[in-house]
């Protein structure tokens, strides 16, 4: 049994007329780094919100099905019991920074929690050491770049000790260099930490070699699901419009004439390394 | 030094000042409690955010200064002006002695250790937070609409007044959305999950603290006594001859 389960989970928001997600099935385990894409309103957002029960309790709306994570029920329990279970990462870091410095960000989450004040120091020293925030300690929201201040935001989130980490599109306001940035602790965390990793991305080409799995989503549906290297190189991918990694590109126009690569690359260097085999 | 004081000593300090401003009318004492105020501001290293503060305030002592000679009945109109005048100034540094020594976190703190409930005292510390967001939402609104030809800086009074509408509109709607998505990302984080919510710095009343405190209330009770039992020495009624 995974530690997040999707059962049969349809949901419709208050006021509109589609389903937002439609009978969504879907199982994760421990350790998995997940990518989700797909195109605008496809219900990826709807689907991260249901993870740690923001849908049904904070959204209301029509709702079919169950989530479970860790085993619970999200429809019995309140946002608050997943708080330390599922850390949340949002598209706008300005409105997930709500206090006047970079401790007390750290420390809201935890204090929220009743967490003992020697416990929540560790956890900022420790959190500031793992991200780097060093020079940002003392800084109000609004003397911090973007990516600092999503950086921040990912260390709050992180200051409840999850074991889950949904990130909606983290990187979507951000930068080309502080994405890259605010991706590789993402993955690090994957890696380094053993930490379950739900991803909202469209860059697929920044992420597809750390991720273990891809989601790809539509209308409201899961369309495909499995490793990146058999997703990426679907047609379907072309016809929904899913930005595929540049030398997924290459291996699908190889390919086509006449050349099969002995596996699929993801990033420039495994091509390069690819092609070079085959000429040997 | 004064910034390192608990928020709520100087609160008591602040309040007495206040106090005691109210208490008299006349320029002579008003000016004692200005000049021993001036030294504290200047303690703290405010000097300068109190001028500014106090350039603001400048339009409206005019205001007070005219209209009070003019509708004064008492026997010498304009030194009774300069009185109220006087008084609200410090009033207004007695509080300033406050607000520019006490950083929103403390003062949110403070709030919370003297009973006030967590929510009430976070939203206050929030919208000190955001004030300076919806500044640049403004801005960016602001311009946006100029690009769509709408002539902000232009025509009268009235059709200023009316300019802001297409301003606020927006404004009000962005923020809806930005509070709920801020929403969102607190409750995430549990916000509200328990009562015993802890904080990371709790505020300490130390020994200076209760010295400022006992000295504000000491000072406060010889002046509501001096105030109502003893009658002031002539040279403190002095006033202009007009």
């Amino acid at each position: 049994m995974g530690l997040i389960r999707f059962d049969n989970f349809s949901f419709k928001y208050y006021g509109t007329e589609k389903l937002a997600l439609n009978k969504v099935s879907l199982t994760i385990d421990r350790g998995e780094y997940v990518v989700i894409t797909g195109p605008s309103g496809c219900g990826k957002t709807t689907l991260c919100r249901a993870i740690n029960a923001l849908i049904p309790q904070f959204h209301r709306g029509y709702i079919g099905g169950h989530v479970y994570v860790n085993g619970m029920d999200t429809r019995e329990h309140g946002v608050s019991d997943f708080a330390s279970l599922v850390g949340m990462v949002f598209q706008n870091p300005e409105n997930q920074l709500v206090t006047l410095n970079v401790e007390k960000e750290l420390a809201f989450g935890p204090e929220n929690l009743g967490v003992e004040p020697v416990e929540i120091r560790r956890r900022i020293e420790e959190i500031i050491d793992l991200l780097d925030l060093k020079s940002l300690r003392e800084k109000h929201p609004h003397e911090m770049s973007g990516g600092e201040q999503q950086r921040v935001a990912m260390a709050a989130a992180l200051s409840l000790k999850p074991e889950i980490l949904v990130a909606d599109e983290p990187t979507s306001n951000l930068d080309p260099q502080s994405a890259e940035k605010i991706l590789e602790i993402i993955a690090y965390l994957n890696k380094e930490k053993g930490m379950t990793v739900v991803l909202v991305e469209h860059r697929l080409d920044l992420v597809a070699k750390d991720a273990t799995r891809v989601i790809l989503m539509d209308k409201g549906q899961i369309v495909v699901d499995g490793p990146p290297r058999e997703v990426l190189v679907k047609d379907i991918c072309h016809e929904i419009g899913v930005g595929v990694p540049k030398a997924v590109e290459v291996y699908r126009e190889l390919i086509e004439r006449g050349i099969r690569l002995p596996g699929v690359p993801l990033t420039g260097q495994e091509l390069a390394t690819l092609v070079q085999e085959v000429a040997e | 030094m004064i910034h390192r004081l608990d928020p709520r000593s100087k609160l008591v300090m602040s309040i007495m000042f206040a106090t005691v401003s109210i208490m008299f009318l006349s320029i002579i004492p008003l000016l004692i409690i200005l000049a021993s105020l001036i030294p504290i501001i200047i303690a703290a290293k405010s000097f300068r955010r109190w001028l500014r503060s106090m350039r603001g305030l400048s339009v409206l002592i005019v205001f007070i200064l005219i209209i009070n000679t003019l509708i004064s009945t008492t026997e010498n109109p304009f030194s009774h002006s300069l009185a109220l005048a006087l008084r609200l100034i410090c009033i207004m540094t007695s509080f300033s002695v406050f607000f520019l020594t006490v950083h929103p976190d403390e003062l949110s703190q403070a709030m919370i250790q003297m009973g006030i409930r967590f929510e009430f005292a976070f939203a206050m510390s929030m919208a000190m937070r955001y004030v300076p967001t919806l500044g640049y939402e403004a801005y960016a609104i602001m311009d946006a609409q100029r690009a769509r030809g709408v002539e902000l800086d232009k025509g009268n009074l009235l059709k200023r007044i009316r300019n802001i509408v297409p301003i606020i509109v927006p404004l009000i709607i962005v923020s809806i959305r930005r509070a709920l998505s801020i929403a969102e990302s607190m409750e995430s984080r549990g916000f509200g999950a328990t009562d015993d919510r802890t904080y990371l710095e709790e505020l300490v009343f130390r020994k200076q603290d209760w010295a400022l405190t006992i000295l504000s209330i000491g000072i406060l009770l010889i002046m509501i006594y001096a105030h109502l039992f003893l009658a002031m020495p002539q040279w403190m009624l002095w006033d202009l001859p007009f």
